[in-house]
């Protein structure tokens, strides 16, 4: 069983992260913005006087400093022995921030955003998409399949502005920007918490409305393939419960393909919610990734996206690892 | 009932969420805070302050009302104010020597006096430090730097340079001065976040949002005793927060809910705001609300190294082909200064240029074939007030006004005079009126701009780009992400944004914005830039630059050695050089009033340069709840 099921799977695994983290250095380095081009431009544009008699030998120096002589292999091998001692290097747009503090200041917004809000709507789309497959004829049911199949079209901007200018502007009951308000103090007492939920209150409920109809779809679409199954029409004619049909047979079996999309959005957390963020000034991963690859921040580029490598990647593994205990077939496969 | 007592609990906790606002947020009181737009957006490092490294973006309160430099330029007043210095520099006979004395009595916000050694120690902390901002150009000038008393720092420069001080001298940026006691705690300077940061300016950092978006600070109960305080007096607001609320929409809804007091807007969201806010104004309470003398230049600039672009007579008709009037228009609906003469339109240079040009620029004359034809329209800014006046909008009277508002002129709307240019460098044209290159392949350009729609880079570049399709020319403006890389490597034709680079705007000299195009700093295609993005030079410049040099920065020389580069300039057209920079800006009076104005233009209007504290003090609070 260990060498059939785990052995391929990690040597899979760590194939893909060596593949990806290579390509995540190499792509950078194919586009057009230069970091040091970026950083003299942004010097002067934030007003410092720079002769042109310094301007070469600033390149010169900022170069250095960035790590960006020496050749392609040159910079690959010790882009790797850094990554191996847990370094990510220094941000260029923010010298000499390490990209990892950067991350760690980041992280944590994206994270308790995306986090909140992918379970709240996985969660709850799955359960009405099994309810609809398992009481098709219920007024519920059908009032939400209306709502879900409703709500998913809206473009994710014009559903976020709406709530925005709704509950912001016009009735100004949550805050129009920033994750927590100033004079907050900020630490893990009640007060805080409660001035950070408001805040990602808006954030969250907008992602949580048009996500629920593609859980809810996906589960309806799956299950409803499901009811038809011999063994549920025999647990119906064997007069089981309906609960019990609909827990146990109907949305245990349809909830896989449910989990293995749950694991890789929870993968895709790493990349941010950029729309999120911009509309609800909300801090997270998606500006940072943004501003990073605009500034030609390579090392920034590359941190972020290792994290996100690592993460869908260990997801999915962590999902195929989990399969034969959801799945008695994989188990006995 | 379990179904009942979730659908209980979710609304419990969001009603407590709604609650909460009104019990939650401990902020100053809003009658005695000024709230204020972050410019540049959310900031990427919101908990480090030392912005003497060269990455730390400065836009977050620091340099408004924390950090002081020894001057600072205000491009309204044309006044270059001794901030911590306490007179201006005093250079030997051969410029080798700089003496700088200091004002006495200004202390730190943490208590320590302010001294010689703080300035001493910046600058040799700079030479030492690779990273810092001024560590090049520091090494490149200064042999050594010295206190001769508590007050007073001398510098002795490597090479004769007139104008070194203006490394410190403040225009959005400069080598502002650190706090030694501080910063010789260090271990390494250059990672050292400076958090919370100490200054000599009369506001200390409250508390920052660890996600970038606002900073607070709080007025010293030692106010008098920084700089700001002995020259303008007590600032007028307890509290300043700067905030980034997002775009222009954004800010536009903050504003109307008076939760923004001064914000950079685009033309269309300041309408929105003085529609909703009967509080709010723009730079100019009636038409064309913005501010439009700023001291940077705009328009396009030519890579006068590549094909056609590369001949002055095909930069002229290119020029000549524009009709400044519609430009305005489309662009800014009619709110801009022009600019002719690749300076910006600005009060003190109305006084020392532009009064003085304006004879020469009626009278210039461009021959072709043997004909004589004077291009320039003087009478512009009178038609853009008639304009105005036609759409209803009050404008002043006065010559002097309309001047004040519009700029001096620019090249008169002349198709015919560029066609015959264009055909008298082998142009054709063909029957569709589709202009076609020498070489008999159709005429295309592309005019690369920032992506930003609201800047001048970008607007320029699409209303530019039209006109040119309308003269026949296959043209299309290209936003990109791209541009600095673009232009660094001379890899484009034209691109929106500043033909010349931005003067100090105060005092006589123009050296900041013109000796980029000394030949010295020339690079062939393919390398990367130096001077101007156009890497255009004139062999004469050269020689007016180096007598600037040779000159005190203050002598009045410069001004006809600047007029000189001016005309040569004029002659080159190294690109497009339309308006000043318009600054569309929403200033809502219901807590703060007495902002610098079009009618009251006392001082710098902008909250993200340094000026801003000096601004406080003349503001006004309105009292109300």
């Amino acid at each position: 069983m260990f060498k059939k099921f785990f052995i391929p799977r990690l040597i899979q695994y760590f194939t893909v992260l060596f593949i990806g983290i290579t390509l995540v250095f190499v792509i950078p380095r194919l586009l057009p913005s230069d970091p040091v081009a970026t950083q003299l431009q942004r010097m002067t544009a934030q007003g410092q006087y720079l002769d042109p008699a310094a301007v070469e030998e600033l390149r010169e120096s900022l170069e250095e400093l960035y790590g960006l002589k020496g050749g392609m292999l040159q910079q690959y091998l010790s882009y790797w022995k850094r990554l191996f001692s847990g370094d990510l290097g220094p941000s260029f747009t923010q010298f000499p921030t390490p990209v990892i503090s950067l991350i760690k200041m980041s992280l944590p917004w994206t994270v308790g955003l995306l986090l909140a809000s992918l379970s709240i709507s996985w969660i709850i789309g799955t359960i009405l998409g099994g309810v609809k497959v398992s009481f098709p004829n219920s007024l519920v049911a059908r009032a939400m399949e209306l709502v879900a199949m409703g709500m998913r079209p809206i473009p994710y901007y014009i559903m976020a502005l709406v709530l925005l200018i709704l509950l912001s502007f016009i009735f100004p009951i949550f805050p129009m920007a920033g994750g927590y308000s100033v004079g907050s103090k900020v630490g893990l007492n009640m007060r805080f918490i409660k001035d950070l939920l408001r805040h990602a209150f808006l954030p969250i409920l907008s992602m949580v409305v048009l996500e629920i109809g593609g859980w809810f779809l996906q589960m309806r679409n799956v299950a409803s393939n499901l009811v038809e199954e011999d063994y549920v029409v025999y647990a119906e004619a064997s007069g089981l419960p309906k609960s019990k049909i609909v827990f146990r047979y109907i949305m245990r079996n349809a909830i896989i393909p449910q989990i293995t999309g749950l694991g890789l959005n929870i993968g895709f957390i790493f990349g941010g919610a950029l729309i999120t963020e911009i509309v609800f000034s909300y801090p997270g991963m998606g500006t940072l990734l943004y501003s990073a690859i605009l500034a030609g921040d390579y090392n920034l580029i590359m941190g972020i996206n290792i994290f996100s490598i690592v993460g869908v990647s260990t997801a999915m593994l962590i999902i195929d690892l989990l399969y034969p205990l959801l799945d008695p077939r994989v188990r006995y496969q | 009932m379990r179904l009942k007592s979730t659908v209980f609990v979710v609304i419990a906790t969001v009603l407590s969420l709604c609650l909460s606002s009104l019990v939650m947020a401990v902020e100053p009181p809003r009658n005695e805070t000024l709230i204020v737009d972050i410019l540049t957006g959310k900031v990427g490092n919101p908990g480090n302050f030392n912005f003497w490294a060269t990455w730390v973006g400065n836009d977050k309160g620091l340099q408004q009302l924390v950090i002081d430099p020894l001057w600072m330029a205000d491009y309204v007043t044309g006044e270059i104010i001794n901030v911590l210095a306490s007179e201006n520099p005093i250079y030997n006979e051969d410029f080798t020597q700089m003496t700088v004395n200091l004002r006495e009595g200004v202390y730190w916000n943490d208590g320590v006096e302010f001294t010689a050694d703080d300035v001493v120690y910046t600058v040799t902390l700079s030479m030492e430090t690779p990273g810092f901002g001024y560590h090049t150009q520091f090494n490149q000038n200064i042999a050594q730097v010295n206190k001769t008393g508590p007050y007073t720092v001398v510098f002795d420069l490597k090479e004769p340079n007139s104008r070194f001080h203006y490394q410190f001298l403040d225009r959005w940026g400069a080598c502002r001065i650190l706090p030694k006691h501080i910063f010789e705690t260090a271990e390494d300077p250059l990672s050292f976040q400076f958090n919370p940061p100490v200054g000599t300016g009369p506001y200390t950092l409250v508390e920052y949002d660890l996600g970038g978006y606002w900073f607070l600070y709080e007025l010293r109960e030692d106010w008098d005793r920084t700089a700001t305080g002995m020259l303008y007096g007590k600032p007028a607001p307890n509290y300043v927060k700067f905030i980034h609320y997002g775009d222009a929409s954004k800010k536009a809804m903050a504003q109307i809910s008076h939760e923004l007091d001064m914000a950079d807007l685009t033309p269309e969201s300041l309408q929105v705001v003085l529609s909703r806010n009967e509080y709010a104004r723009g730079f100019y309470e009636d038409f064309p609300w913005a501010e439009l003398l700023h001291p940077a230049v705009t328009g396009a600039a030519f890579n006068t190294l590549v094909e056609p672009f590369d001949n002055p007579e095909v930069r002229w008709a290119l020029n000549l082909a524009l009709d400044a009037k519609n430009l305005a228009l489309t662009a800014y609906d009619g709110a801009v200064a022009f600019s002719p003469a690749y300076i910006p339109a600005l009060l003190p240079y109305y006084e020392y240029y532009y009064e003085e040009l304006q004879p020469y620029l009626e009278d210039y004359t461009i021959e072709i074939d043997g004909e004589q034809y004077k291009p320039y329209n003087a009478n512009l800014p009178f038609e853009m007030a008639e304009e105005a006046r036609q759409r209803g909008y009050s404008v002043p009277e006065t010559e002097k006004e309309i001047r004040e508002m519009f700029g001096y002129g620019w090249w008169s709307h002349s198709p015919e005079l560029a066609e015959k240019l264009l055909l008298k460098n082998g142009f054709t044209r063909g029957r569709d009126g589709k202009w076609f290159l020498p070489d008999g392949t159709p005429w295309k350009i592309e005019i690369v701009s920032l992506t930003t729609s609201t800047n001048p880079s970008f607007k320029w570049a699409f209303a530019i780009a039209n006109q040119w399709a309308q003269f026949g020319i296959d043209c299309e403006a290209v936003p990109t992400e791209q541009v600095e890389s673009l232009t660094e490597n001379g890899d484009y034709q034209v691109v929106g944004g500043q033909p010349a680079a931005e003067p100090f705007g105060a005092g006589i000299d123009l050296y900041r914005g013109i000796n980029v195009f000394k030949s010295a700093y020339f690079k062939p295609l393919g390398e990367k830039l130096v001077g101007h993005q156009s890497r255009w030079f004139h062999e004469e410049i050269d020689v007016f630059i180096e007598k600037m040099e040779n000159n005190d920065y203050n002598d009045p020389e410069n001004i006809e050695l600047g007029m000189e580069v001016i005309k040569r300039l004029i002659d080159g057209q190294p690109g497009v050089s339309l308006a000043s920079f318009p600054g569309f800006m929403g200033l809502d009076t219901y807590y703060w009033t007495n902002y610098p104005s079009g009618e009251n233009p006392y001082g710098v209007p902008w909250y993200h340069w340094p000026n801003f504290k000096f601004m406080l003090p003349f503001l006004e609070p309105t009292g109300r709840e």
